[in-house]
């Protein structure tokens, strides 16, 4: 089954501590600049303020990999998509195509001398897979969905973190329903 | 209100969904333990076996949330961390300075070797030559000015060993000039839960907020306890509500259900609103109030005055809300209150802290699973640098100055109680009070001519201070950054021992007499920890010290080595315990066990053996993160980290304080009985089973060195007795908390009702200095301050820096994650000023005039938001390396293949901190005054003010004078 994010914005958790950047950063040895994972703030300090941590969120169809015009992103058989460094020729077509904004460019700007295009990948390592038929058999574990300390990101089995996410949003839905039937 | 006619139904329907709770909590907890997290460690462990790795486990050095972090180590270089999955407190959940600690540990701009400055120059030196200095400076002060004219500021931030040593040390040198970050931080807490119930601690610990049904905030843990998150929303999961209390819409208040935001430094006022309208409505704990507690009706007296009504003009929180979360406590039981620094930090910071823990006597909620009073500490090991008593006024495990405790640590010490006193001035000095962090600058400047006031300032020691250590303690955030600069500059010899080079060291600007040494992390040596919530944890050393950087222990008894060559046989008494081994043989194991577990017998610090802590770590997977109690193993019944009071070595530890319905051999305990068994001919004794402290051979519990408390234990008798909480405490000065308006304050109506304290109160020295206090309230509302500087001043964290940030601003990813200071500011207030979002501006307040320095100011980037309500500004307090604007990064130490400078720098919030001093611990106040906020480019030194400034002063010096 394939392996997958879920952000839970369902029920406002993230506090923004940005353990997730940090490990990250740590883990995989991002350069300067660049966050594979980042924590953006909608209404900030306003009420109803939701923080979300944006990973790459390896999906089902990847629109990266469809206009990638140099077949450089490829998504393995356990879900996780990767992008071959070698092939990259830094055009930034992905970043236009992900909705997640999840393509990051070394050089500053989307139109300046971008660099080669550097993603999440599930804390998959060595980065560059070179294609020498070898199939990576160790499972790969995304050290920001371990970290994380409120539980906003789920990283994992497809089926086990539904699983677990369901149980969530049903017991704050019978929280709430307790509230609005009681106006706390 | 709609919800009063539902309460009955409501009560009832939680009763039949409690059942259903617990049916779901069951499954959560199955669900948090899933496969999937299993497979992270088990991935880990054999990934770092495959590269030739080793996984050492070891603790955080950053806050007191005690999170389990295991460190990558490959041929002795620490490449890594890895998420402890294991481990009861934090199950491998960081935070981002966890995430990111060996950038930390390795960062390039540690302090490498022992540096002086030379003729404005900074020189290596060896670390014999840099002792003997110091020893020798020392010594020559001794004689001519002294013992006291040294003034040793140690740290939170070392082991409990090396705390230890630290007041220990301090003690055979003769003086109790000794203190360190609990002062700034957590001392009311101490003085106000400790005049309440006994102990002056958390009373639970982080994994027991999971029991909670109702969580009230009153500090901002999302930013900075983010870990703590991890048991909070365990809460919520299960139906917790919860309430934030804070002038910021912070990050926490961005995830609680309500959001209180009162004016700051008014807690009291809303606290009292809750009160009143549980006690009003009948729903405090009858039972509970008059079987354990003392002194309700003189509380009733004080809280009766505070209607919602009134609150709501004091607190600007509506009424409507305080009737709400007043309802909300009292049918959501139990409920726990959480606080840190916004509550501390005030001229009446015991008596905030002991507003809330009367509410939870009220509530029935203290000491009780999911109760009681929750201090979140600031430092990794802050608890255990307290409890260990790196402070002025008492000896190690709260024992006082008294001639009975001195003559008990001289027992522990195996050393003559003569001699101890025969290092002191005289025997007045030994038992009276030292300098505090908040004002020992005055024991520097009294009397020079530093600043215009100096000369009339007077204190209680014969000479100044003349020689400063800061041990692992930061500049940043001691309140009035330009007195300490001056002190800094003043003193003969300066010394700094800190991993990195402190901002203090480069922020005196004077060409010599700086000496810096590097001390090593504390992932280079071992020792234990205690967290905030009282847990002992050992901390492993996971690599060797870098560079040529020593432990703390090893740079204290090799400093007492040197004293040696100059005061001969000191060395041989402080070490007659260890049997007099050489510095280098001499082990955190062995402190701990023969000297600490021997001594701290008041705080029940006795059964925490370094074999036990180190087994429970190996075992870290027997412990349910639900109690933290082992389940089955060989620490079957064991409590993670042994929480004090551990009465002996087969007791399991007592994680929450005061908690009776359990037996003393599994947890229990009561309150302290402190302060006699009768007050005015009223019982002090618990109702239930209340008994007085025990003797044990005739001698007091905590002086006897010898026995066990087995027979005591066996009767389910607390050693410190069967008492009652005091909602009257008879020996404070405010004997129920009152509000009081902060001395420089926006609302001038309020002064004369609720006034600060006089100036009598504090007597005429405190801590040996005198205490202003009214004088500048009254001065404030004489020159309406408030309209010059028309805006609330308040400071706070981020949660990517720590304390002075030294190490974390020397962190790359923390670095890169939070490169700046800024001032945190409304866009209504911002618009009025024609501040844009990222404008360089200039926070002016009013510090400094009161002794002639003029307005202090801070510059930094404004950043425009709705976080802070119109009339607040906001800033972080973690900054370093800028003074007003000015950058001083040239004076910190670059020597050839060494560069110190920290990697992002910014103004110090704490310049223009306004004045203010617990009046029980003087404590500094650094979270309520008030300020203006100019843009940097149109910024001119307000006018007007020099009258202002010379009418305060007249007023100051009449005071000192008179």
């Amino acid at each position: 089954m394939p392996l997958k994010f879920l952000v839970d914005t369902h029920t406002n958790l993230c506090i923004k501590c940005k353990a997730c950047e940090a490990i990250c950063k740590n883990y995989n040895e991002v350069p300067t600049g660049i966050y594979r994972i980042k924590v953006i703030s909608i209404k900030e300090g306003e009420p109803g303020q939701l923080n979300i941590p944006m990973p790459c969120m390896h999906c089902t169809d990847p629109p990266c990999l469809k206009v990638c015009p140099m077949n450089a992103i490829s998504k393995r058989a356990d879900g996780v998509v990767l992008v071959d460094k070698d092939k990259c020729i830094g055009c930034g077509y992905c970043a236009y195509a992900c909705p997640f904004g999840a393509p990051q460019f070394e050089g500053s700007g989307a139109f300046g001398s971008k660099g080669k295009m550097d993603k999440c990948t599930f804390c998959v390592q060595p980065y560059n897979q070179k294609d020498d038929g070898r199939l990576i058999t160790k499972e790969p574990v995304p050290r920001c969905a371990v970290v994380c300390p409120t539980g906003t990101l789920l990283g994992g089995e497809i089926t086990e973190i539904n699983r677990e996410f369901r149980k969530r949003v049903n017991s704050y839905m019978s929280k709430g329903l307790i509230e609005s039937m009681f106006m706390v | 209100m709609a919800v009063s006619s539902l309460k009955l139904s409501r009560r009832d329907f939680m009763k039949v969904t409690a059942a259903g709770v617990a049916v779901a909590t069951g499954l959560l907890r199955y669900a948090k333990n899933n496969n999937f997290i299993k497979k992270a460690e088990a991935a880990s462990v054999e990934e770092a076996k495959k590269e030739g790795a080793e996984l050492v486990k070891t603790v955080c050095i950053y806050c007191a949330v005690g999170c389990g972090i295991l460190a990558k180590v490959k041929n002795g270089h620490l490449v890594g961390i890895e998420p402890w999955v294991n481990h009861p407190i934090n199950g491998g959940k960081l935070c981002c300075k966890g995430a990111s600690i060996n950038h930390t540990v390795t960062s390039p701009r540690r302090l490498r070797y022992p540096v002086i400055k030379r003729n404005g120059k900074w020189e290596r030196i060896s670390w014999e030559e840099a002792l003997d200095t110091i020893a020798k400076k020392m010594m020559e002060i001794r004689e001519k000015y002294g013992p006291d004219s040294v003034f040793f500021a140690g740290s939170a931030k070392v082991s409990n060993e090396a705390a230890y040593l630290q007041r220990k040390f301090m003690a055979f040198w003769g003086s109790n000039n000794v203190d360190h970050q609990a002062r700034i931080c957590h001392s009311t807490t101490v003085a106000g839960l400790g005049n309440t119930w006994g102990y002056g601690a958390m009373t639970n610990n982080f994994n027991d907020m999971r029991n909670s049904r109702v969580i009230f905030f009153l500090s901002n843990p999302a930013e900075a306890h983010p870990v703590s998150f991890r048991h909070i929303f365990e809460a919520k999961q299960r139906g917790a509500i919860l309430i934030c209390a804070d002038p910021r819409f912070s990050r926490t208040a961005a995830v609680s259900d309500i959001h209180l935001q009162f004016r700051t430094g008014t807690e009291i006022a809303l606290i009292w609103g809750i009160a009143h309208e549980i006690i009003k409505n009948g729903w405090y704990d009858k039972d509970f109030v008059e079987q354990r507690t003392h002194g309700f009706e003189e509380a009733k007296k004080v809280i009766m005055q505070y209607s919602p009504e009134v609150a709501e003009d004091i607190t600007g929180v509506p009424a409507s809300l305080i009737r709400k979360v007043a309802y909300i406590l009292a049918t959501n039981k139990p409920g726990t209150i959480q606080y840190a620094m916004g509550a501390t930090q005030h001229e009446y910071g015991s008596q905030n802290i002991r507003s809330f823990a009367i509410l939870q006597l009220l509530l029935g909620n203290a000491a009780q699973p999911g109760g009681g009073v929750n201090a979140f500490r600031g430092h990794d090991n802050v608890q255990g640098a307290t409890d260990m008593c790196v402070l002025s006024h008492t000896l190690p495990s709260y024992y006082g100055l008294s001639e009975s405790a001195w003559k008990h640590w001289a027992n522990v010490w195996n050393v003559d109680y003569e001699w101890l006193k025969s290092r002191f001035q005289s025997k007045d000095f030994m038992e009276k009070k030292g300098f505090t962090m908040s004002r020992f600058s005055c024991g520097v400047l009294a009397g020079t001519d530093a600043f215009p006031v100096c000369e009339d300032l007077t204190i209680d020691q014969p000479n100044n201070i003349k020689m400063i250590f800061m041990w692992g303690h930061s500049t940043p955030a001691l309140g009035d950054l330009r007195y300490v600069k001056k002190a800094f500059e003043s003193v003969e010899l300066l010394v700094f021992v800190d991993p990195f080079v402190e901002s203090g060291a480069a922020l005196a600007d004077r060409p010599d007499g700086i000496i810096l040494l590097p001390a090593a992390t504390e992932f280079e040596g071992s020792g234990s920890v205690t967290n905030s919530g009282r847990q002992i944890q050992w901390r492993n050393k996971v690599i060797d010290p870098l560079y040529d950087s020593k432990p703390d222990v090893w740079i204290l008894i090799n400093l007492v080595k040197n004293l040696d060559k100059y005061d001969a046989g000191i060395y041989r008494k402080f070490t007659k315990n260890y049997g007099y081994k050489t510095p280098e043989e001499i082990t955190p194991e062995d402190v701990l066990d023969k000297e600490i577990l021997v001594g701290a017998r008041a705080i029940g610090m006795i059964g925490q053996k370094s074999s036990r802590l180190k087994k429970q770590q190996d075992y870290d997977y027997t412990f349910d993160p639900e109690d933290c109690r082992a389940k089955g193993g060989p620490c079957d019944g064991e409590y993670w980290g042994l929480p004090w009071p551990c009465w002996n070595e087969e007791h399991p530890g007592t994680p929450i304080l005061y908690r009776n319905d359990i037996p003393v051999w599994e947890g229990g305990h009561d309150f302290r009985v402190k302060w006699g068994t009768e007050y005015n001919g009223i019982s002090m004794l618990s109702g239930i089973n209340g008994h007085d402290q025990a003797t044990v051979d005739d001698v007091v519990w905590s002086k006897n060195l010898e026995t066990d408390y087995k027979e005591i234990l066996d009767q389910n008798m607390v050693p410190s007795g069967r008492g009652r909480a005091r909602f009257y405490a008879w020996n404070m000065k405010d004997t129920v908390p009152v509000h009081r308006e902060p001395i420089y304050t926006p609302r001038k109506d309020l002064i004369d009702k609720y006034p600060t304290y006089d100036e009598s109160v504090y007597g005429e020295f405190h801590y040996r200095v005198p205490i202003l206090s009214r004088v500048l309230q009254q001065a404030c509302k004489k020159v309406n301050l408030a309209d010059h500087f028309p805006l609330a001043w308040t400071s706070g964290r981020q949660v990517e820096h720590q304390g002075g940030g030294a190490g974390t601003r020397a962190n790359k990813i923390l670095a890169e994650l939070q490169p700046e200071m800024y001032a945190e500011i409304n866009p209504k207030d911002a618009n009025d000023r024609g501040i844009r979002d990222g404008d360089l501006v200039v926070v002016v307040t009013p510090r400094g005039l009161e002794y002639g320095a003029g307005v202090a100011k801070v510059v930094c980037k404004a950043r425009v938001t709705d976080a802070v309500p119109p009339g607040l500004v906001f800033l972080p307090f973690h900054w370093g390396g800028v003074f007003q604007g000015k950058s001083y990064l040239d004076r910190f130490p670059v020597i050839d293949d060494m560069d110190t400078r920290p990697l992002v720098a910014g103004d110090s919030a704490n310049i223009s901190n306004c004045p203010g001093w617990d009046v029980e611990t003087q404590m500094q106040n650094i979270k309520s005054g008030i300020c203006d906020v100019m843009k940097f480019i149109e910024f001119k030194e307000p006018s007007g003010l020099e009258e202002t400034m010379d009418i305060i002063m007249a007023e100051v010096r009449k005071k000192m004078k008179g």
